[in-house]
């Protein structure tokens, strides 16, 4: 099954339109979703979220429609934004005895001890709290009623490499059961690599690829020479090319290429820069 | 919904704690001047208009891209704000007519039939306040909030002075209503209801 189902959605926006926007994020899985500021990530998981209205097309999370089961489907679900967005005068203990009352499986003991590992204070007003302790709250927040599908907006943009990684971790520890998946939008590539199973590239408010992980890592290679070198390669093999420090750079298919030309394994955002960059 | 208005309450705590300050001065006021029905108006007036205070908060924070990703009906979220309102109000009430009584007491002023006529306006007024207020800030937020609010309040005022002559005197009409305050409250509580529909509907066609 798939935890998330997206059908040709569409959203216009004035100078600006997701186009037809199709991928799905399979159950046990976690699904990257890369793109450069203001690809349509963030509107993407906002028609998901029906926090904005999409003009047509479908979106299903556990085989469900997103609007018709909003309630259900949101109590089995944690979303994270890239900052805590609840009145800054309220601290930690005051949110776990809301939440009490928001969740019917709301976990306090979890809850605490999150914040606990996160060393969060849980009596100090959010505004008062680092931009870093801030995010560790909203994944605490979004972690302990046992949520099926997180789905995050640039958990980790602004925060640095230590929180980043303890903050990975626990992502990590929560996909160990194998009925959870996530989605996880970022323009920190080295994140997605981590933690990834899939990476979906959205550019300009269109789907470039959606493709696992490994397949790209593994079956695409970088070839750098001059442009003569380049057009020795089986033109088939060739998917994107963009003007490299010595010449041409060409990202390819490794299978379609011979062993005497010598390729070097791409990075997420290798792959990233030659879609949004190269030319075809 | 309770946890919406348990975290209305906890939001705007401080800035009753702050608030009570004023209370307490003007209770002195009021006991100087024997002015009881003032000190009531200003009491209802001010807990009332804290689900005002709460709204800005939510608004500053960007609570409601939260809320709305919680198993919460968007009715619920907009309904909350009502109850609250309407809550803070009894809760107004059961602090301020003690204190009436009491200075009622020492001043030798009897509660009159005059004191339960105004009783009854203070709550219509404040029940139809939050009846145009919330519509309006729900809608605009509440910087513009505040500006569609001023223009509200003086667009009828203009028209009134502009057009005077042809509006008819309203005393009598007035006097004839006067048998009917006892109504009022129930007439305000019909109007915030209707309020809240109309906030709830122009609140499923916000985007966040």
């Amino acid at each position: 099954m798939n935890a998330i189902e997206i059908h040709d959605l569409h959203k216009g926006f004035e100078g600006f339109f997701l186009k037809d926007i199709s991928f799905s994020v399979p159950q046990g899985t976690v699904m990257g979703f890369v793109g450069e500021n203001g690809a349509g990530k963030s509107t993407t998981i906002k028609c998901m979220l029906n926090l904005i209205k999409k003009e047509y097309g479908e979106i299903l999370l556990f085989g469900k429609d997103h609007v018709e089961h909003e309630l259900s489907i949101k109590n089995d679900i944690g979303v994270v934004f890239d900052d805590l967005h609840v009145p800054e005068t309220l601290n930690a203990t005051q949110l776990d005895k809301i939440m009490r009352k928001v969740f019917q499986t709301w976990d306090s003991d979890y809850y605490f001890e999150r914040l606990a590992q996160f060393k969060v204070p849980k009596r100090k007003k959010i505004k008062e709290l680092s931009r870093g302790m801030r995010m560790k709250l909203s994944i605490a927040l979004a972690l302990a009623h046992h949520p099926k599908l997180l789905i995050l907006d640039e958990p980790t943009s602004g925060l640095d490499p230590i929180i980043r990684d303890e903050i990975l971790d626990l992502f990590l520890a929560f996909m160990q059961d194998e009925t959870h998946s996530i989605l996880f939008s970022s323009h920190i590539t080295s994140d997605l690599e981590k933690i990834a199973d899939y990476i979906t590239l959205i550019h300009n408010g269109e789907i470039l690829l959606s493709e696992s992980k490994d397949a790209l890592l593994y079956e695409y290679g970088i070839f750098k020479g001059n442009s003569e070198e380049v057009n020795d390669l089986p033109e088939h093999a060739i998917l994107r090319t963009r003007p490299g420090a010595f010449g041409i750079e060409a990202l390819v298919l490794k299978n379609e290429v011979n062993e005497a030309f010598r390729l070097e394994r791409p990075s997420i955002e290798d792959i990233m820069l030659f879609f949004v960059k190269g030319s075809v | 919904m309770v946890g919406l208005i348990l975290k209305d309450l906890m939001t705007i705590q401080r800035q009753m704690k702050a608030q009570a300050f004023v209370l307490i001065f003007l209770l002195v006021m009021a006991i100087f001047m024997q002015q009881s029905a003032m000190l009531l108006a200003v009491i209802v007036f001010i807990v009332t208009i804290q689900a005002i205070t709460a709204l800005s908060y939510d608004e500053q924070s960007k609570w409601d891209k939260y809320a709305n990703t919680l198993p919460i009906s968007k009715a619920d979220i907009v309904f909350s704000k009502y109850i609250l309102s309407v809550m803070l109000m009894i809760f107004g009430l059961v602090m301020a007519l003690p204190i009436l009584f009491f200075i009622n007491f020492f001043t030798n002023n009897d509660i009159t039939s005059e004191f339960f006529l105004t009783f009854n306006l203070i709550i219509t007024s404040a029940l139809c306040l939050l009846a145009v207020l919330l519509p309006i800030y729900i809608k605009f937020g509440s910087i513009k909030g505040r500006i569609v609010l001023i223009a509200f309040c003086f667009i009828p005022g203009f028209l009134t002075g502009m057009f005077k002559e042809y509006i008819p005197d309203m005393t009598q009409t007035f006097l004839y209503l006067k048998q009917y305050v006892y109504l009022a409250p129930l007439g305000g509580l019909i109007l915030l209801c209707l309020s809240s529909l109309v906030s709830t509907a122009i609140y499923k066609r916000k985007e966040f």
